[in-house]
């Protein structure tokens, strides 16, 4: 019952990857990177950048549940964890120590997009499984790499914002941090709309890290030297709360914002009335990983790159997440619900 | 108990004076040394070829930065710039060895930039006689920015063979690491090297016995910068590419490795053994709680407890009398 209706609005959210999907045929050649070596039942290494953030310990909810089922399958029988606490460096030798101890699959979040490019060419060749989700690297050495596209949220909240105030005005741009690649190819997306626009008027951008008091102090700074503006363009949710709180604790009015699916900002957006669009970056990539690093050892094969369609939240379904909202940390994300069978879907898309 | 030397001769002085300085680091040396008995009990694969050269290239750039961290602490310095410093040089050397200026090219820019840079600071603090947390921190910024305006995001290339060199399956990075050592030693028998510790135990003292206080420091800054573009170097060829902010843990880190060498913040105290032994100590807490299966939020802990302990125990054996 609940999975059916979990599955329902799943694929509402997902419309078009619905509609996209065709019937996928069983492939008989192996994924990249796999020998077809390594029997089940296999342990999983997961390679996490940064353990502390809620988003990443969310994620690590959904892998662990992943892997439950998948040991009650009989498929995988350990996960190894590691945590590089924010150091690149750290990870690449975690990543290392991990094929030293022959683990099966290594799913990562990369600490930066160039630096484990090495250390995964090294565990390609002995045919562990690399999945590569969030933040990828620039590397062909893994089977698959699993994210939505940055660019995209970044164009689509360019689209909602510019013609939420009406094609012209001033805004702000809040970013995640400087030479981040994620934080980049959201801005980097945002382009073309701004471009096209030239009435849009950029007043100021801010680089801080996704974090709400960061954002919420660059922009209360930025509300003193700008009196006038229009709407803000935010590249991640809590950049969004923090902009939402600057604007109330200056007694300014609300204006068009967009952001993500944290849920201080959603609720901020319902309790203020705020015209509003949010995507995510979803949590389930992780358990998504995790599946699809068991199916390619299986000697399935899955595609190199896997695109998972964004999913829009705006006034119109707003209440369907918030409705959610109590399974979900105060400070977390809420995600868009996920079963096996989107999961299936993923896979067999072209 | 404290061995006095016979001086007889310079040459039998040697070891004595080698053997007291020991002392401090004894048991570090102690920790680290169970700490690699156990990783090579964990993983065998440590004495092959191939695992040697890994592991120690995951210590390198660790040991560089130690190594940077521990010669500005000796003379009474400290840098906050280290890390920017490190991603400088990385993204120097992945935007211009794959171009014309080739490697050779590419090397001697972050030579010149690492040496340049850690001579400007170094002038800063100690002509204009301001405070090296302040200026390095701020140095950190223009450094760190710096690195951001040559290469935005990650990105730049190393030319493979040059990466197979540094960090394929030939333990080239241990014995690069060992000339360092060999040539560290050497500056210590220079002027200038000699300098070092009397600058920073007691500069009044030195500058009026004629040691060249102001020139030994503004060296330590400049060798400091030189040894932190080249871990930058060194991670680029490792990884096959640059980022512009892969080095910024270096610097807590190497502070951390420093201190738990043995080196003290107020200059003249530890020795540059202990500062590698304090890097080898952090790079194998890594590897070994790995292969002992400890959870991520255990490994904090455990972190935590190893460095206070091994800063500990030679505190434990002072108090005994």
């Amino acid at each position: 019952m609940k999975k059916s209706s979990l599955f329902a609005s799943a694929s509402a959210l997902c419309l078009g990857l619905v509609l996209a999907v065709s019937t996928g045929t069983a492939a008989n050649a192996a994924a990249n990177c796999i020998k077809g070596d390594r029997k089940p039942p296999y342990t999983i290494g997961w390679a996490d950048i940064y353990s502390v953030p809620t988003w990443m310990k969310q994620t690590q909810g959904t892998i662990e549940a992943e892997v439950e089922t998948l040991k009650k399958q009989g498929l995988v029988d350990k996960l190894v964890v590691t945590d590089a606490q924010g150091d690149a460096n750290v990870q690449i030798q975690q990543i290392q120590s991990m094929i030293d101890s022959n683990v099966d699959a290594i799913i990562l979040i990369a600490g930066s997009s160039t630096a484990p490019a090495r250390v995964l060419a090294d565990a390609c060749a002995k045919g562990i499984a690399i999945i590569n989700f969030d933040s990828l690297v620039d590397t062909d050495k893994v089977t698959a790499k699993v994210n939505t596209d940055s660019s995209q949220w970044g164009d689509q909240a360019a689209k909602f914002l510019i013609s939420a105030i009406g094609g012209k005005g001033k805004i702000l741009i809040l970013n995640g941090p400087a030479g981040i690649s994620v934080s980049d190819d959201r801005r980097k997306g945002a382009d073309a709309e701004l471009k096209a626009h030239p009435d849009v008027k950029v007043l100021a951008e801010t680089n801080t890290p996704y974090n709400v008091a960061p954002a919420q102090e660059a922009v209360t700074s930025l509300l003193f030297a700008n009196p006038e503006i229009d709407g803000i363009l935010s590249l991640g949710g809590a950049l969004s709360a923090g902009a939402v709180l600057a604007l109330d604790k200056q007694g300014r009015d609300q204006v068009p914002i967009t952001g993500e699916n944290a849920r201080q900002f959603l609720e901020l957006w319902k309790e203020k009335g705020l015209k509003s669009w949010a995507t995510m970056q979803p949590n389930w990539l992780g358990a998504f990983a995790a599946y699809t690093a068991v199916q390619a050892l299986q000697g399935k094969d899955v595609p190199a790159f896997v695109k998972i369609p964004l999913p829009v939240i705006d006034n119109s379904n707003i209440d369907e997440y918030l409705a959610r909202a109590k399974d979900f940390p105060a400070d977390g994300y809420i995600y868009s619900p996920y079963d096996e069978e989107l999961f299936k879907k993923l896979l067999a898309q072209k | 108990m404290s061995m006095v030397p016979s001086a007889k001769s310079a040459g039998a002085l040697y070891w004595p004076v080698q053997a007291r300085r020991n002392i401090g680091v004894r048991s570090l040396f102690l920790v680290v040394l169970a700490f690699l008995v156990a990783y090579g009990v964990l993983f065998p694969g440590l004495f092959t070829a191939s695992g040697f050269a890994k592991f120690t290239q995951s210590w390198f750039p660790l040991a560089l930065v130690a190594m940077a961290q521990a010669i500005l602490m000796l003379t009474g310095g400290i840098s906050l710039a280290i890390g920017a410093t490190v991603s400088l040089g990385a993204v120097i050397a992945a935007t211009t060895m794959a171009g014309p200026l080739g490697v050779a090219g590419g090397v001697a820019i972050v030579v010149l930039a690492g040496l340049g840079i850690g001579a400007a600071t170094g002038f800063i603090v100690v002509k204009l006689r301001l405070p090296a947390i302040v200026v390095t921190l701020a140095g950190s910024f223009i450094i760190g920015g710096a690195a951001l305006l040559i290469l935005p995001r990650p990105g730049g290339a190393i030319p493979a063979w040059l990466s197979d060199l540094l960090a394929g399956d030939t333990p080239a990075a241990f014995v690069l690491l060992v000339v360092i050592v060999l040539l560290w030693k050497l500056y210590l028998a220079t002027p200038l090297g000699l300098s070092l510790y009397a600058a920073g135990e007691n500069p009044v003292g030195a500058y009026r016995s004629g040691v060249p206080v102001d020139a030994a420091r503004v060296a330590a800054y400049a060798i400091s910068g030189l040894l932190s573009t080249g871990a930058g170097l060194f991670v680029a060829a490792q990884t096959g590419s640059g980022d512009p902010v892969i080095g910024t843990a270096f610097t807590l880190n190497s502070i951390a490795a420093a201190v738990l060498g043995g080196i003290g913040f107020l200059g003249g105290q530890g020795t540059m053994r202990g500062a590698l032994a304090g890097s080898l100590l952090l790079s194998l807490m890594i590897s070994v709680m790995f292969f002992l299966g400890f959870t991520p939020v255990a490994q904090y802990v455990a972190q935590g407890l190893i460095i206070i302990g091994a800063v500990a125990i030679p505190q434990f054996r002072k108090v005994q009398p």
